[in-house]
């Protein structure tokens, strides 16, 4: 078969590729995007899980980006997110909090600190260590607080440990929404 | 069948498109870093890689070559993103850990390579063993890369949450650097290297 190189038929060849390609993609986005949220709902159920081990539902509240766990239809602590700046970029923390506001533990969600050193900020040794702390003991031995760093990742840790005592303190500050 | 077979082991040693070619070095460097990620890979650039040479040899006889280039493109970029959303829904942590590294499928330069240079000059089943073999040859090298990058940089080895195996006294001390981007230069370039000494890649 001859192939027509001229006039306008590559232009139509080409638009109807574009317009298959379209009714595809169209197509699969419908099966797969409720999937993609579920997916997404499903890891964030996971992850306040993992804080809260009898949680039985959560909200969230679209003013203050918090999520309320429940527990039996009764607040049982409040999970939020915050980003620290660490060595090597932005550092995403989830944070639980009980009543009182201590701390029900992190978890961290994104991270890109160097690997071996910095990066051992999501290891369970390291944060383990801030559950049941308050917000006083929030600071680096060295400072005061109570938290160990991890040795050779003093600029991880600090962010990390800085970026929690600020944002429960805004939080406090700003009142209400307290469990 | 003879011919099939060839189009499908070229792939796979004699024009390994990442050993020889030296193709497709984006993703072999940058998710390296474990074995998983590098089966992952391995999976959707077969998928695309598949399709993409499948769909270029039918249309074959009638993609005009002024708009050829643009043809393949709009085709590979449609079954990247339906790689992409599918990893998505379907295996959220994998595509998370692969991250960019999918939309950017789009601009490996093996795909639009075998479309371009094989797919729209030969018959659509030799087309599929060129693809399975760029495949299997993309697949081997990504693996070896990702093999002794964890295994130097985190001292044991783990597949899909299994641990294989561990070297003792690494395990407690790995040599991080092998998972920074500079190991994956290092690996490479050494297994390079070797192949080129073995004599393995002494073709053009």
């Amino acid at each position: 078969m001859a192939k027509p190189g001229r006039g306008a038929y590559p232009i139509l060849f080409l638009t109807v590729v574009v317009l298959v390609s379209v009714v595809a993609l169209t197509l699969i986005d419908g099966i797969t995007s409720e999937r993609i949220l579920e997916a997404q709902a499903d890891e964030v159920k996971q992850m306040l899980g993992s804080l809260f081990p009898s949680l039985d539902s959560y909200e969230l509240s679209n003013d203050t980006g918090r999520y309320a766990v429940l527990e039996d239809g009764s607040r049982i602590g409040i999970a939020f997110m915050t980003q620290a700046i660490g060595y090597g970029g932005p550092i995403d923390i989830l944070v639980g909090l009980g009543p009182d506001h201590t701390l029900r533990g992190i978890r961290i969600i994104s991270q890109q600190e160097t690997p071996g050193l910095g990066a051992r900020i999501v290891e369970t040794g390291f944060l383990d260590q801030y559950v049941g702390l308050a917000v006083d003991d929030l600071a680096l031995r060295k400072d005061g607080g109570s938290v160990d760093a991890i040795t050779g990742a003093t600029i991880s840790s600090t962010a990390v440990t800085d970026r929690l005592r600020e944002a429960i303190l805004e939080m406090i500050e700003e009142g209400g929404d307290g469990p | 069948m003879n011919q099939w077979m060839k189009a499908l082991t070229n792939g796979i040693v004699r024009a390994n498109p990442t050993f020889i070619l030296l193709l497709g070095l984006c993703p072999t460097l940058a998710v390296s870093t474990s074995v998983d990620n590098a089966f992952g890979m391995t999976a959707s650039v077969l998928f695309v890689l598949l399709a993409a040479n499948v769909i270029v040899s039918l249309l074959r006889k009638w993609i005009p070559d002024r708009v050829r280039i643009p043809t393949f493109i709009v085709i590979i970029a449609t079954l990247v993103t339906i790689v992409d959303l599918a990893l998505k829904a379907f295996v959220p942590p994998l595509s998370k850990s692969l991250g960019m590294y999918v939309p950017l499928i789009v601009v490996n330069c093996i795909i639009l390579g075998r479309a371009e240079a094989f797919a729209s000059k030969n018959s659509t089943w030799h087309s599929v063993a060129d693809a399975i073999g760029m495949s299997i040859g993309f697949g081997v090298a990504i693996l070896l890369v990702s093999f002794f990058r964890q295994l130097l940089g985190s001292g044991s080895i783990e597949a899909f949450n299994v641990r294989l195996f561990s070297i003792p006294g690494l395990a407690d001390n790995p040599a991080a650097i092998f998972l920074l981007p500079m190991g994956a230069f290092f690996v490479i370039g050494i297994l390079l290297a070797l192949f080129r000494w073995l004599g393995v890649s002494e073709c053009e």
